[in-house]
């Protein structure tokens, strides 16, 4: 946790009262898109729990290390991210024990990224998928291509925002996202096919 | 009448684009085609996406699905609300 969020451990001096009012104003109204971050990362309901305090306790342990005026959202979620690594991902449930460095190695290839990559999915069959199926076939992808997808496209991050809360550069973030996209529509693809929307 | 008052109309080909029915550059498009929905496009990258994309039949169709994928996971997903015994947890925890 200390060694995360090293870059951002200047000191700030806070009172007790300031304490308690930067993580009210700054912090609480953050809490629901932390939750669901925290609810599609474990994709369980009682870790996600566990989640959501964990960084909110860390976040008050550590507020001093946030500087006003910069944005909190972005540092809780680098927050939830690193606890999530660190404490959780181990734990997952998630059947696909993915080597995420294969992965990428796979798909930034030479040979992937020459390819014209297209899937034959239409625009008018992903209007018909109801939200469920959106978020099954996201839930669906790898853990780390879900992030970038629920950072920017769910929680409206920028790359810059999104390559702090990630640690990686922005030229990833982009690779990261395009090819998590891709790989989305794979997904969508076979929702859409199998409710007939497709034909 | 007088026919030096009528507009002259240009003859409908002349004003239609040329359209493109496959893209040489579709790896490029694609990433640029997100990068201007994402609103992070380079300014280099608007003015190609303005210059051509009217003029590509795969782009069009290509930004019509993205667009469509984007907002359907900004809109149709279901935020839920944070357990409120979540939240008292907390409060009681830096607190105490």
């Amino acid at each position: 946790m200390l060694v995360a969020m090293s870059e951002t451990l200047t000191t700030n001096e806070y009172t007790d009262d300031l304490r308690y009012e930067v993580f009210n104003r700054e912090f609480m109204p953050h809490i629901d898109s932390m939750y669901n971050f925290a609810f599609r990362l474990t994709m369980d309901e009682d870790d996600a729990n566990d989640l959501v305090q964990d960084t909110y306790l860390k976040a008050f342990r550590f507020i001093s290390s946030f500087e006003q005026g910069t944005n909190a959202k972005a540092w809780l979620f680098r927050i939830l991210k690193n606890s999530f690594i660190n404490d959780y991902r181990k734990k997952s449930k998630e059947p696909s024990k993915v080597d995420y460095q294969e992965v990428e190695t796979t798909y930034n290839s030479e040979e992937a990224s020459d390819t014209t990559y297209t899937v034959d999915l239409r625009a008018d069959a992903v209007q018909e998928l109801i939200g469920d199926e959106v978020a099954n076939a996201l839930n669906a992808l790898p853990v780390d291509f879900r992030t970038v997808i629920i950072l920017c496209d769910i929680e409206g991050f920028t790359y810059e925002e999104m390559a702090k809360i990630l640690d990686i550069p922005i030229g990833t973030v982009r690779s990261r996202l395009h090819r998590a996209r891709n790989l989305l529509k794979e997904k969508l693809k076979s929702y859409a096919s199998s409710m007939g929307y497709d034909s | 009448m007088n026919a030096s008052l009528t507009t002259p109309s240009m003859p409908e080909e002349a004003q239609k684009p040329i359209m493109k029915h496959n893209c040489e550059h579709r790896a490029e498009c694609m990433k640029i085609i997100q990068a201007i929905l994402d609103d992070e496009a380079t300014e280099a990258e608007k003015d190609h996406f303005r210059e051509n994309m009217d003029k590509c039949i795969p782009c069009i169709e290509s930004y019509r699905l993205e667009k469509c994928i984007k907002d359907s996971l900004t809109l149709k997903i279901e935020k839920k609300p944070c357990p409120q015994s979540i939240l008292d947890t907390i409060i009681k925890k830096i607190n105490s």
